[in-house]
This record gives structure tokens, C-alpha cells and sequence, in this order.
């Protein structure tokens, strides 16, 4: 159990699918040989096949105390890079237009704004995924190398790659897939909280550069810290497939789409426009509580009160979204 | 859950590896490898082709499967049940020679990686497969020499007993491993002289180990890519013993 545990809130009402954090992350930590399938920062529609496809039903996570098989996602599950034929085209007369090779069949972010319909309405929104940073990692346990580790000051889970042998034991057991195998390399890469930045006091880079300021980033056990009063204090943020029983550190504000145009007024449970039963499925049942308390602090807002949840989910500065303290990690060293 | 796996673990080894190597006991007669004397380099012994190791008496030493490690370990069977062994000394060299059937030939050739900076190329080497594990081969021995000394643990030596272990790829290469115990294995950033070709489905791979004294023990394991084998998921002979 580490002494603090820094986790991050990503309020999905807020993101609009732009990706700028996906390239954040890829150019600072992503941008490498054999890594170019690997997006330790993604953003998938849902509900949508997400990346790797079909992540969510693959496997792996706890039950009843033991890790849960799971088969490793393959290349044709993340899409295989292709090349367009320029140099065809442009240099030596083929007529046909450019086309690319292999023909692509999947790749991160292939259903973009697919989403699923409800009665004769298209739904969807976007859902940004990073390293859970769990409390209780599965690829941690699963390691035989003992190359995972959660660091006890701040409870960042990271890949030892002096010690990963890159036998992908951790790929399987991660309920999310989010760690990734270098081939090049020859072992297992994964999101890593920014810990370079945060020990210097900056915040993640895929929060620094989200456009839609939606995700809030500080000390889950900072009574200070954003995150604490958003999951802890208002309780409007929930883990993602928490029934996989790893305690995932990421917490999401679950979309709080407006009702439809012809129930003004009426609670969005009435008639939804994501069906809850797609939110119970993501969040769990307790999703159902953090839509009424939400709903609860946007009447109080509408009657002319004030809602400190609210506030803080608009979250106007850096000040307010992020509390990282680069001076716990030198009081701990 | 961890005990019970090591409790399985280790009931397996001793079973299939008889108490001597635990307790130093004389082992039986079958485990003794016999090691030639050759007048050839050991470069050509190397690098020469089969003509010298034909003539060089073999051993068909048994292959155990390791028992599931983790309970979301999908089953193996042994397919592989026996590798072939072959020895000899020269030029102050010790070369084995393991051969053994696989009718997979699981290895690629890794797309060079160029010598600038990535940050300085728009292309980079992409992750073709993130799925696929490759044929393997190595010789453990005990790291301290010393006839009559206590035989390490099968699972990779112990504390007192570590063991140095010459591992092969069929794609990344020989390099020399060194452990004390389940888990600890760790590289130590050396290669070791090694060669290895693939024919009608056998494998036969030759390595160049220091030229280990008679008395010393050594034990093989074999990993198949198409079993998904790596880690402790692979086939092992127990400790023979150097003539």
C-alpha cells in the first residue's frame, strides 16, 4: 500500500474527441521505435469497439481474489500500421488514386463517433483512457519478474524495463489493456502519470494540454486536492469497471447529457439520451446516485444558488484542476 | 496463492529431479554426460558445419514440461520430450551441442533499428507482432566450481548456490544470464559465442561455454515459441553431470 496515491478525474462531459491529449502523450513519450502502435493516452467513442477492440471483454482483472485469464490482444485488435503509395502515384504514373497498404481494417480511434442508437436517436460520447494506476494492480501481481512496482510515495504504477523480460503476463492480466508490448525493445511499456513531470511540480501532459480543461489531477488523500472532493467529498466521480477488482485511480464524471429537446424539465433518468443501463455497464450501479446528486446541484444552480461541485468541475484555472506537489516527493525521498 | 503455486513447483522438481541434486548425493549413472576431447579449434567446432559433431557421441537427455505456474496459464503439452547432447573440450573451450525436433520454427530476422536518434527520423521501426514468442534454448551451471559441491536448485539455483546460464533466442541472440533462485534471473549485458541452424525441423544450436571442469553439473532447457513457452513456461532436464 503506498503512503499517498495521486489519481486523476476526467469529466466526460467535457471532452470533444479532439485527441490533443493523445498527441501530448505520443510526442513526449510515444514518439520511439516500436511504439508506434502504442497510445499509453487514447480517446475512444463509446459505445464503440475501443482500442485495443474489444478491451472491455477480453478478460484479466481479479475474481474472488485470483487473476482472471485472458488471451493477448493481437495486432489485427490494435490495426497494422499502413503506408500510402505516393511514390506510385506521384513518380511513376499510376493512375489510380493513393491508396494504402495493408488495407486498413482497424486502427486507435476506427469507430470515431460511431456510437450506438437509442429507439431512432444516434448516442455517443467520448471516452479518454490512461493507466488506472490501480490499488491493487493485476499486471503488477502478475509479473513473475517482480518489474512492476508501485511507487510508495505517490502510487504511480510503472515497468521496471532494467528488470521486464517482456513475457506479457501483465498485458494479460490488465482488465484495460492499457499496457503495450515493445517488440523492438522486447518488453512491456505503459502510461506512466508523467512521474518526471510531477516530480518536478507539472502536471500530466495530457492534462496540460486538454482543450475542454476536463481532467482534474491531485492527491486522492489531499482533503485539498480536486480529486478528493470530487470522488470523495461530492462523489460525482466513478472508477471504470470497478468490478474487475483492481481499484482503478481514474475516475470519471459520467456524461450528464442535457434531456431531450421535448422533456425540458423532466430528470434525464426519465429519458435518457445515453441509456443507463450503458452507463451501469461503464460505471457500475452507483452511477445512478452521481446523476442524482449532479442533477441535484444543476436545479440548485438553476434556482440561482450556488454548487461548489459544479464550480469545480468548470474548473476555470490550472489552480483549481491540478493540486501536484513536487515538494511531498522530496519529503518522502 | 503464491505458496500454493511454489509448493506445486517445487514438489514437481523434486520429483522429476531425484533428491541428489537437493542433498549432494552421488547422482545416478544415467545423469553423467560424456564430454570429447577434440582436436578441432573451437572456432570449427563452432562455425565448421555437422562432420565433427557426428562423430561425437550423443545423449538423449529427457524433457520435463514445467508444471502451470499461474492459474491463468493455458495447458501445454509435451511435445518436445527430449533434446540431444553433445560435448567436447577444445582449445580451453567447452561446446554443447542441442538438437531437438520442432516442427515450428518459431524466429524472425527484427527489422534493423537505425543508428540515429529516433527523434531525428520521420520513420520509425514499427512493433510488427505483439503476440508471438520465439524458439530458445540454455545451459545452466553453477556459478561457484568446485567438485562435490551441492548441486543449486533446478528453479534457477538459490542463495547459496547461484547458477550462470548461457541463454540462446533464435531471435535476440545469446546472451549470459546469471541467477539465485526463482525469479531473480537477470542479464548481465554479455554474449557468448553461439550458432544455430534450422533443418527439416530440428533445431540444432551450439554453444561456447567456459570450459567447465569434470564434476560440474549442468542442466538444459528448451523453450517453443509456438507453446507460447517463455519464462519458467518451458521444458527443463534435470542436473547432468560433466565426465
Amino acid at each position: 500500500m503506498s503512503k499517498h496515491q495521486y489519481a486523476m478525474v476526467m469529466d466526460l462531459n467535457k471532452c470533444l474527441g479532439c485527441q490533443t491529449c493523445t498527441i501530448a502523450c505520443k510526442k513526449l513519450w510515444t514518439d520511439r521505435d516500436g511504439t508506434g502502435y502504442m497510445y499509453w493516452n487514447n480517446v475512444e467513442t463509446r459505445p464503440g469497439l475501443g482500442y485495443p477492440r474489444q478491451w472491455d471483454r477480453i478478460g484479466g482483472g481479479w475474481k474472488d481474489g485470483a487473476l482472471q485469464p485472458s488471451p493477448l490482444p493481437t495486432m489485427d485488435d490494435y490495426g497494422h500500421a499502413w503506408e500510402y503509395n505516393y511514390e506510385q502515384r506521384l513518380y511513376e504514373g499510376k493512375k489510380q488514386p493513393v491508396m494504402p497498404s495493408p488495407e486498413p481494417k482497424s486502427g486507435v480511434n476506427w469507430d470515431e463517433d460511431v456510437g450506438g442508437m437509442n429507439a431512432d436517436e444516434n448516442y455517443f460520447f467520448y471516452l479518454p483512457r490512461i493507466c488506472n494506476h490501480c490499488t491493487h494492480p493485476a499486471c503488477l501481481e502478475a509479473c513473475p519478474r517482480k518489474a512492476i512496482y508501485k511507487r510508495e510515495e505517490d502510487g504511480i504504477v510503472v515497468i521496471d524495463q532494467d528488470r521486464c523480460q517482456g513475457y506479457r503476463y501483465c498485458i494479460k492480466a490488465c482488465p484495460y489493456k492499457k499496457i503495450y508490448f515493445n517488440e523492438v525493445t522486447g518488453k512491456s511499456e505503459k502510461c506512466l502519470f508523467c512521474y518526471p513531470r510531477i516530480e518536478k511540480g507539472e502536471v500530466n501532459a495530457c492534462a496540460a494540454q486538454c482543450p475542454g480543461r476536463l481532467r482534474f489531477v491531485g492527491l486522492l488523500d489531499d482533503p485539498e486536492s480536486p480529486v478528493h472532493k470530487l470522488v470523495l467529498v461530492h462523489r460525482i466521480a466513478l472508477p471504470l469497471f470497478s468490478e474487475k477488482g483492481t481499484q482503478p485511480n481514474v475516475f470519471y464524471v459520467p456524461p450528464f447529457n442535457p434531456p431531450k429537446r421535448e422533456n425540458y424539465g423532466k430528470s434525464i433518468q426519465e429519458d435518457p439520451r445515453v441509456p443507463i443501463d450503458y452507463l451501469i455497464y461503464l460505471f457500475g450501479p452507483d452511477v445512478k446516485d452521481v446523476i442524482t446528486r449532479l442533477e441535484a446541484e444543476l436545479k440548485k444552480t438553476q434556482e440561482g444558488g450556488r454548487s461548489e461541485a459544479l464550480q469545480l468541475l468548470i474548473g476555470r484555472d490550472a489552480e483549481t484542476r491540478y493540486h501536484v506537489r513536487p515538494q511531498l516527493v522530496q519529503i518522502q525521498l | 496463492m503464491r505458496t500454493r503455486q511454489l509448493v506445486i513447483v517445487t514438489s514437481a522438481c523434486l520429483l522429476l529431479s531425484t533428491t541428489w541434486a537437493q542433498t549432494g548425493a552421488k547422482p545416478a549413472a544415467g545423469q553423467f554426460l560424456s564430454v570429447a576431447a577434440s582436436s578441432a579449434s573451437a572456432d570449427n567446432l563452432l562455425n565448421g558445419g555437422p562432420a565433427k559433431w557426428n562423430q561425437i557421441a550423443v545423449k538423449h537427455v529427457a524433457l520435463n514440461r514445467t508444471p502451470p505456474l499461474y492459474d491463468t496459464d493455458e495447458p501445454a503439452t509435451l511435445e518436445i520430450p527430449s533434446v540431444d547432447v553433445r560435448t567436447a573440450r577444445a582449445g580451453g573451450k567447452l561446446l554443447v551441442q542441442l538438437s531437438w525436433r520442432d516442427p515450428t520454427h518459431d524466429a524472425i530476422t527484427l527489422a534493423e533499428v537505425p543508428n540515429t536518434p529516433p527523434e531525428t527520423r520521420f520513420r520509425k521501426v514499427q512493433t510488427e507482432a505483439d503476440d508471438r514468442f520465439f524458439d530458445a534454448a540454455a545451459v545452466m551451471f553453477p556459478a561457484k566450481s568446485g567438485s562435490g559441491a551441492i548441486a543449486p536448485s533446478l528453479q534457477m539455483g538459490d542463495a547459496e548456490h547461484p547458477v550462470e546460464i548461457y541463454y540462446w533466442n533464435a531471435t535476440r541472440g545469446a546472451m549470459v544470464m546469471q541467477a539465485q533462485g526463482r525469479g531473480t534471473t537477470r542479464r548481465t549485458g554479455q554474449s557468448f559465442p553461439a550458432n544455430s541452424t534450422y533443418q527439416n525441423g530440428q533445431w540444432n544450436v551450439i554453444f561456447e561455454l567456459p570450459d567447465l571442469s569434470a564434476g560440474t553439473t549442468v542442466a538444459f532447457a528448451v523453450w517453443n515459441g509456438s507453446q507460447k513457452d517463455r519464462d519458467g513456461r518451458k521444458y527443463f532436464s534435470v542436473w547432468q553431470v560433466l565426465e
